[in-house]
């Protein structure tokens, strides 16, 4: 069974009432970044997704974690 | 000035003409470093593909002479074009590409996403271009193949093909999920 990193990012973004281009303007990317992000299409660098939590407001684990 | 020259002089003219085009249609948009980065992102999307369509239609003028008979003038001229356009595209491919934006616009729009489906496309155009290459060596056992036409065929494969899936992949980083 393929693993898969799973996120709550729209789902934080929209309680926080941020668009993805704000959140993208905040963490330094283009707003098709934070799209492919979300729609699990793109995994993210560590980097990336500390900048990600932290924007958010949450701890990565908190943000991301792994589907099997 | 022999035919080759005046093709490599039209296709730089081309590629000069295209960016003062696109400065000249920017000038009265005032927009945030974010909203140019994401505009031209946008843009890139919608012309990879059609950049690899007008790649390999220059191909017709290359391969109708490829029976071995002599090139006029205005096709010498149109194979020198296309040397250019095949270094263009290179460096658009290699590089963070938009080379008359300020830097903050050109390293957001080559974000971490871009370069990663940057770097998808450059596997697939490596590939494509071995494929090509190990074509070639098996058609060179059937038929004469010149070094000029191998190259012909390995970078119209090779670019070809990178500019397609990078083309494709930036579509599909763009659609809403």
């Amino acid at each position: 069974m393929p693993e898969r990193l799973a996120n709550r990012l729209k789902e934080r973004r929209t309680e926080l009432g941020l668009t993805q281009a704000e959140l993208a303007e905040k963490v330094g990317v283009t707003r098709k970044t934070v799209n492919t992000v979300e729609n699990g299409v793109f995994t993210p660098s560590a980097t990336l997704a500390i900048k990600l939590a932290s924007a958010l407001g949450l701890s990565v684990e908190q943000l991301f974690w792994i589907e099997r | 000035m022999n035919a080759f020259t005046i093709g490599l002089l039209a296709g730089l003219g081309a590629v000069l003409l295209i960016a003062v085009i696109a400065k000249w249609r920017a000038r009265n948009k005032p927009m945030s470093v974010a909203e140019k980065a994401e505009d031209l992102s946008k843009r890139r999307a919608r012309m990879l593909p059609a950049l690899a369509l007008i790649f390999l239609s220059q191909q017709a003028t290359f391969f109708s002479q490829m029976s071995g008979g002599e090139h006029v003038s205005a096709e010498k001229a149109k194979i020198s074009a296309w040397l250019v356009l095949s270094v263009v595209l290179l460096f658009g491919l290699a590089t963070k590409g938009f080379w008359l934006e300020p830097k903050e616009v050109r390293d957001l729009v080559d974000d971490e996403n871009t370069r990663a489906n940057r770097n998808e496309a450059m596997r697939w155009g490596f590939l494509f271009a071995m494929g090509g290459a190990i074509g070639i060596y098996v058609l060179t056992m059937f038929e004469v193949v010149t070094g000029r036409e191998a190259v012909h065929i390995v970078l119209s494969f090779g670019i070809a093909a990178a500019l397609l899936r990078w083309g494709v992949l930036e579509r599909r980083a763009h659609r809403p999920g």
